[in-house]
């Protein structure tokens, strides 16, 4: 089987009964889901059409700078994401949180794209924007988790770290536990994934390529470049900001002013 | 890092300290002044919430003054390089803080740093020595730092600040989470430190220690200013 066999929109309609077996499991349990899941359909089915519609669009206009102003909003959105999880008020880490982001996922989506693929331009939307999308959706999460350990961590161990200032350590060195910490945190999730790809779970981009009728050794070949260039963005986005943010913590001194 | 010395009289110098933690309420130190001179003992006491720690805070750049200058050997502080000068300046706090780790390690962490990596570490024997002194006999070396009671970290955090030679001691309340017994070690260790080795010391407190020290001076600090003691 090579040709691709189009979902209907009476398909689709059928595949919308496991919704409603959700629904109903939501109903006779009484768990309170039901609004959440009409509200989760309602946005899956209208982001992704206009997701598709979008792509389609792009795809077809091939233009430079619509493919860069696509990537520069879906780091925007990552940025408001975390914002989100991390809830810090007292250290201002959003603009060089998204100014690393900006520059090291362009940098990995551009060298997996056209150095390792081989694109021809290098920002060839069908494969510059997928790129760049799965990276900052992985990114994203080992930021948030980074940046959220990074600074409950300082404010716990507080005292420790001024122990260490006291005895003559740098601020570099009287963080260094938790700056490690900190990026262990972020990066393990897709370390954790490499270990667990192909025995654990069958990853969504590799199962889409073959279920759009891609041969499964050039799926998997794909699905490995991936799952380095996960890892490979996430060690670079978090090491970047946790170098920066750390810094913020403390002030011209190297005093430590994050309080409790 | 050792600091060139070019006021043989001071060794600190306070002039005209003020401090806040929020611009608009009342600052915690107002129009401070204090020399401290080589080899003194100086008893800051007072009231909770008079600025006693604060001040010491401010000597060791934990804490940077609204307004005012301290100099170190006669250079402004805020002009040495803050890992320097607090290797040179040794705060120990009123809760004695220890990392995971064993006793031994807990003594040379100062020597992992980089100011501390030139200095010539003690070896074993001199630590075991060093403990009998500090009241701390037997303690195994291999021993977790963390499973010694409050006091005998109060005493090893101590010890530990002047492995690496500081110049000066801020004490900080060193007594205040001790019993009575062991209080009495703590300032035994504090009046050798200072008659015998001729450390020059900062204590902050609220207890009645009076150290039996000739170059002791005391002030009262309430509400931001020195009384006189």
């Amino acid at each position: 089987m090579d040709r691709i066999i189009d979902i209907s929109l009476p398909q689709l309609l059928l595949a919308f009964i496991l919704i409603l077996t959700a629904q109903g499991a939501s109903f006779v349990y009484r768990l309170g889901l039901n609004r959440d899941i009409w509200i989760g359909t309602i946005r899956t089915v209208s982001q992704l059409f206009l997701m598709g519609y979008a792509l389609t669009f792009i795809f077809g206009a091939r233009n430079l700078w619509l493919t860069l102003g696509i990537f520069v909003v879906m780091v925007f959105s990552a940025i408001f994401i975390i914002r989100g999880r991390v809830k810090e008020k007292q250290i201002p880490y959003e603009i060089p949180t998204f100014l690393t982001m900006l520059s090291s996922y362009f940098l990995t989506a551009l060298f997996v794209s056209w150095v390792v693929i081989g694109t021809t331009p290098w920002w060839e939307p069908r494969y510059f924007i997928p790129t760049a999308g799965m990276v900052i959706g992985n990114s994203m999460s080992a930021l948030a988790i980074s940046i959220e350990r990074l600074f409950s961590q300082m404010r716990q161990q507080r005292d420790v770290v001024e122990m260490k200032l006291c005895l003559g350590a740098n601020y570099k060195e009287a963080s260094l536990d938790i700056f490690k910490g900190a990026v262990k945190a972020g990066m393990i999730p897709s370390i954790n994934a490499m270990m667990g790809v192909g025995l654990v779970f069958i990853p969504g981009m590799m199962s889409g390529q073959i279920l759009a009728g891609t041969d499964p050794l050039i799926a998997i070949r794909y699905q490995i470049v991936v799952m380095f260039m996960l890892v490979g963005s996430t060690a670079i986005s978090t090491i970047t900001v946790m170098h920066i943010i750390r810094r913020r913590c403390f002030g011209q001194s190297e005093e430590l002013i994050l309080t409790q | 890092m050792s600091l060139p010395e070019t006021n043989m009289r001071s060794l600190l110098e306070i002039s005209d300290i003020s401090f806040g933690y929020d611009k608009g309420s009342k600052p915690v130190l107002e129009h401070l002044d204090l020399d401290v001179r080589r080899g003194e003992c100086i008893v800051i006491k007072g009231p909770s919430g008079g600025g006693k720690s604060t001040l010491l805070r401010l000597v060791c750049r934990l804490n940077i003054p609204l307004s005012g200058t301290i100099l170190f050997k006669g250079k402004n502080i805020a002009d040495i390089a803050p890992p320097a000068l607090r290797s040179a300046v040794s705060y120990v706090s009123q809760i004695p803080q220890m990392t995971d780790a064993s006793v031994r390690e807990s003594l040379l962490l100062p020597f992992s740093f980089e100011t501390g990596k030139g200095k010539p570490a003690p070896s074993d024997k001199q630590l075991e020595q060093m403990l009998d002194d500090f009241y701390l006999h037997g303690t195994n070396l291999d021993h977790s730092a963390l499973k010694l009671s409050v006091g005998q970290r109060q005493r090893l955090s101590i010890m530990r600040s002047i492995l690496t030679g500081p110049e000066m001691l801020l004490l900080d309340e060193p007594t205040s989470a001790l019993d009575t017994e062991s209080a009495n070690m703590v300032f035994s260790i504090i009046e050798r430190l200072n008659t015998e080795e001729g450390k020059t010391l900062m204590i902050v407190t609220h207890s009645d220690f009076q150290p039996s020290v000739p170059k002791a001076r005391n002030f009262i600090l309430r509400n931001g200013t020195f009384e006189q003691a």
